[in-house]
């Protein structure tokens, strides 16, 4: 990482640097130089919850949608093709229903 | 750093179920032959660990009860990465003619919904790269890019997402992601794979993993502002 606000000799860490190693500690957390910064910054601190909020948000995105039935007769064309499974004598799937 | 408290506009379901939970979740119709027989085979008391063993040596009707009890979750990550129904289709297909080809060779070392999502995400990938379609940007930029910069967000009123996002918003925020952007954070933030579990399925290293996540979430952000303010406007 290049050197920060402090290694170089200035008094504190500043957004741009903060900001540029934030991808790197967002999720693991930051020394206590990028810590400090972020109590004292608001609109740091803002950016950090919006992007941990997202992050929150989207483990609760469950799966939602069936996909059409074409796809598991896709499957049973495909295995009967291949000579996996015994031709069905009608339009059926494999335990005998109709699809 | 405190949090804010989050208002949730969807009441969220347990993202982890168990195949009794899952087909029973489901309503029974004329076309749903295959939940209907996935019910009557859980019913009887075989467990899904029966219908693998069963599937291993050839068993149609096992088959078609895995099928049922994993479809959702297949087609789900095949349409988060690809953001195309055709597409997404099509591959959901695919992983599961794999697993029925490849099925002899599960050995329970791992849970079998997690060996199967990961044949689905390698089933995506190796479309993607047929398609030539820049996964994940391997030219990390040197120097900071004015979208890069530091956000100062200097006199904008509410700078945050207040805590509310809904289902909806975000689906649609993520579809419009680039694709590069999607797929990282997809796999990371929906599917819950590690760094280096997403590098060594790219070919890339775990700081542009990291980077490009974090690149997907700014995007996700400006977007989903861009959506309240929008909303906000309305009204």
């Amino acid at each position: 990482m290049r050197p920060t606000g402090a290694a170089l000799g200035r008094e504190k860490m500043n957004c741009a640097e903060f900001q540029r190693d934030l991808p790197f500690i967002i999720d693991e957390g930051g020394n206590a130089e990028q810590e400090q910064h972020l109590k004292e910054c608001k609109v740091c601190a803002d950016l950090v919850n919006d992007l941990r909020f997202i992050a929150e948000q989207a483990k609760l995105l469950v799966p939602m949608k069936d996909p059409s039935a074409k796809v598991w007769d896709g499957i049973q064309d495909s295995l009967e093709r291949e000579g996996l499974v015994k031709p069905r004598q009608s339009k059926r799937g494999l335990l005998g229903f109709q699809s | 750093m405190p949090r804010k408290s989050l208002v949730i506009q969807e009441k969220p379901e347990k993202k982890t179920t168990t195949p009794e939970a899952e087909a029973s979740k489901e309503t029974s119709t004329p076309k749903k032959r295959t939940l209907a027989t996935a019910k009557k085979i859980l019913a009887t008391g075989i467990t899904e660990a029966e219908a693998i063993e069963r599937a291993k040596t050839g068993d149609g009707e096992a088959f078609e009860v895995l099928y049922g009890l994993h479809k959702r979750r297949v087609y789900s990550l095949c349409l988060r990465m690809t953001g195309n129904t055709a597409e997404a289709e099509d591959l959901t297909q695919e992983a599961f003619l794999q697993l029925y080809r490849k099925i002899a060779t599960f050995r329970g070392e791992s849970a079998f919904s997690t060996w199967l999502h990961r044949l689905a995400v390698n089933v995506v990938l190796m479309h993607l790269r047929k398609k030539g379609l820049p996964e994940v940007s391997l030219q990390e930029t040197l120097e900071p890019s004015e979208e890069d910069g530091p956000k100062k967000d200097i006199g904008a009123r509410d700078n945050v997402l207040a805590g509310s996002i809904d289902r909806v918003n975000l689906e649609r925020a993520i579809e419009s992601l680039p694709p590069g952007y999607r797929i990282i954070f997809v796999l990371h933030d929906i599917e819950g794979y590690e760094h280096n579990e997403i590098a060594e399925m790219m070919g890339c290293s775990i700081g542009n993993s990291k980077s490009q996540l974090h690149k997907a979430r700014m995007k996700l952000r400006d977007l989903l502002k861009t959506s309240k303010i929008d909303r906000a406007g309305k009204y």
